[in-house]
């Protein structure tokens, strides 16, 4: 059963995935590649928008962070809105994420952030 | 009609190799004195009564009684083949047993057929007769008229004697008088089995596509019922979807009309109205979009359905009509009628709306929806019946015993003029001590965490320590369901109870999740942050590996807020 949508937009070379739900076990991993998809080798960079993410567990966050392993080793950017009053902040405050993720606190501000990120070759 | 009289002068030729042919269809002759008994017999009311297969052996039987024969046969015309086939016998069964088929136009039978006349043969030659079993027996004299329903040849019904005799203008009457009462029986029956069989094909149709199974889950119970009516299949249907995130929804739908294209349309509309709401669509927009499907159908179609989703941990239960009665909630010895908005029923107008409306459904308390087909009586209004039903209903202990009284005491002993369904859905409470028996598979992580958080939720935790413990409890259950290593169908155990707190009503919460796995080290970045997570979010944790497997024991006191 899906648990979790995503939704995908994309300007000026910013996409923006939207996603809603549950992430977990169960369904972490398929999310991932379709974020991945949603992406093209172009873009700058990716703002993921958790505002309205009902749920996220251990394995939501391990999507996190090899989401940004991906992006980084194509030279782009990753930015995680997560409201402080979003559901999902509080499992994210736990697993201590904001050590390993870049994460801000509004979805504008994310795409600031990844539209002035220049193109890195590595 | 201008073909018997044509047949009726001819007549009067004699006919190479037919003997003497005696017709006279249309004015039956007198019959003498002795005869007046066995024609009651042949016309005896009570022979009604009876099916086929009893009738034709009754009128055989009294066939041969009356005119002293030593068989009487019938055979029906297969108008597939233009053949006649024999159907029924009494004296040479084996014509019957063996299939025997006679050509139209061929023999003694097929000339009776096919020139509707009754044909006397007082010595039957071999040439004469098709039929090798009546050759075999050594048949001397024949009598057979033809069996005409509304002037349509259906067969022929004819005598034989072994010995040779003659037959009489008196004895033809007595086999017309019989001919007469077996055609039209035959006739019904035919219909009736033509109509029979569209019946069990549409029955067949609405059974395949009500719901299998209905979901069941810890904290919710279901039951339904569908009874086809009397006479006909309608297009009744109900539904019970599991739907994202532990929510749950509740349909029933009435398609106007009856038989196969009534079935046929609601097996439609039911697939529709799923496959919108599992799209996750509110109530209100699911039947609008299922009304825009009907419009869309381009031919007259209408519906009437309802359409509930209940969110177990929120007790929210959002509901919308389409011209359908409304549902009954049943709280503790009473039962209420809703007070809803209907919508315009589906395929009724061009852009119908659905209001949608939001009641509580308790724990403990039951949501039924049902078809008019359960409260319609003649010369009743509505409204009292459906009072009625929810009277009926406010003595209901569960789901399942609300549908049995529903059919019990709303469907009359001789059945149903409409079709009807109905479906009971109840939110049962979550027993002190949770148990759960689960398969080790990530699909069941979602679930069982619904659970989980109606449990805390009702023993008194609040937010954020009900999320907290909920997100520690998923942790230890991936762990469960990640090293669950066995070959066969694994599973493990979740178990929730509440230490101490007796006065306060809150204490400790405790969970136990166990399994038969062997306990794995953290493994890479993510086990060891499912690790992190339970450790903040509980105040104890405990790892308790054994020969049979491992069990985590985790505690997080509930604090007054």
């Amino acid at each position: 059963m899906n648990i979790a949508d995503i939704q995908i937009r994309g300007r000026d070379g910013v996409v923006v995935v939207s996603i809603t739900g549950e992430v977990d076990m169960s369904n972490a991993n398929d999310l991932r590649e379709a974020i991945i998809d949603a992406t093209p080798n172009d873009a700058l960079g990716l703002v993921l928008d958790c505002t309205s993410l009902a749920y996220i567990d251990s394995a939501g966050i391990h999507l996190l962070y090899r989401l940004g392993d991906n992006l980084r080793a194509r030279g782009q950017t990753l930015r995680v809105v997560i409201p402080p009053t979003s559901p999902a902040s509080d499992a994210l405050r736990l697993a201590g994420v904001q050590r390993h993720v870049d994460v801000v606190g509004e979805l504008e501000e994310g795409v600031r952030a990844v539209a002035m990120s220049a193109p890195k070759t590595d | 009609m201008a073909d018997e009289e044509d047949e009726i002068s001819e007549m009067g030729r004699p006919q190479v190799g037919f003997g003497q042919i005696l017709l006279d269809v249309a004015s039956p002759v007198l019959a003498p004195a002795e005869q007046v008994r066995h024609l009651y017999r042949l016309s005896d009311p009570a022979l009604s009564e009876l099916g086929l297969e009893e009738l034709l052996d009754a009128l055989l039987e009294r066939v041969r009684d009356a005119l002293s024969v030593d068989t009487a046969a019938i055979l029906l015309l297969d108008t597939d083949t233009q053949e006649l086939v024999a159907r029924s016998a009494k004296g040479i069964e084996e014509e019957v047993e063996q299939g025997v088929r006679v050509p139209l136009g061929v023999g003694f039978a097929g000339r009776i057929a096919a020139g509707r006349i009754a044909i006397f043969m007082p010595e039957v030659s071999a040439a004469d007769i098709h039929n090798p079993i009546l050759r075999e027996k050594g048949i001397r004299s024949m009598l057979g008229v033809p069996l005409i329903v509304e002037s349509e040849l259906i067969g022929v019904l004819h005598v034989g004697s072994l010995t040779p005799r003659q037959f009489g203008q008196k004895d033809l009457a007595v086999l017309q008088l019989a001919a007469a009462r077996i055609a039209p029986g035959i006739e019904r029956a035919r219909l009736f089995s033509a109509l029979e069989h569209e019946h069990r094909t549409a029955m067949l149709l609405q059974r395949s596509l009500l719901p299998r199974a209905l979901p069941e889950t810890v904290g919710i119970k279901v039951a339904a019922r569908y009874l086809p009516a009397r006479d006909e299949v309608g297009g009744d249907w109900y539904d019970v979807i599991d739907l994202p995130r532990g929510r749950i929804g509740l349909a029933i739908g009435d398609v106007v009309g009856h038989g196969v294209r009534a079935a046929a349309l609601m097996g439609q509309l039911r697939t529709a109205l799923h496959a919108y709401a599992h799209e996750g669509h509110g109530p209100s927009h699911t039947l609008e979009l299922v009304d825009r499907f009907v419009q869309s159908m381009g031919e007259y179609a209408m519906a009437t359905a309802v359409y509930a989703v209940f969110d177990p941990e929120t007790a929210r239960l959002r509901i919308a009509t389409a011209g359908h009665p409304p549902p009954i909630i049943i709280s503790e010895r009473h039962a209420r009628v809703l007070d809803v908005t209907p919508g315009a029923p589906l395929g009724g107008f061009p852009y119908g709306s659905c209001p949608e409306q939001e009641f509580t459904l308790n724990t403990s308390e039951t949501v039924v929806l049902y078809t008019d087909g359960l409260v319609e009586r003649r010369g009743i209004a509505l409204t009292e019946t459906i009072e009625q039903l929810a009277s009926v209903l406010s003595r209901a202990r569960s789901p399942e015993h609300a549908c049995q009284l529903a059919v019990q005491e709303m469907v009359s002993p001789e059945g149903l003029a409409d079709d009807m369904a109905i479906v009971a859905m109840q939110s049962t409470p979550i027993p002190d001590v949770l148990h759960l028996d689960l398969p080790a598979d990530p699909s069941v992580l979602s679930g069982t965490r619904r659970i989980l958080r109606r449990w805390l939720r009702e023993h008194g935790a609040e937010e954020p320590v009900l999320s907290e413990v909920a997100l520690a409890a998923n942790e230890a259950c991936a762990n469960a369901i990640e090293h669950a290593y066995s070959p066969g169908p694994a599973s493990f155990q979740l178990r929730a109870t509440i230490e101490g707190g007796e006065e306060t009503n809150l204490g400790t919460v405790v969970i136990t999740i166990s399994d038969t796995g062997q306990w794995r080290e953290p493994r890479g970045e993510n086990r060891g942050r499912g690790l992190t997570i339970i450790e903040s979010a509980m105040d104890e944790f405990e790892l308790k590996p054994s020969d049979s497997g491992t069990e985590v024991v985790m505690r997080r006191r509930i604090e007054p807020q």
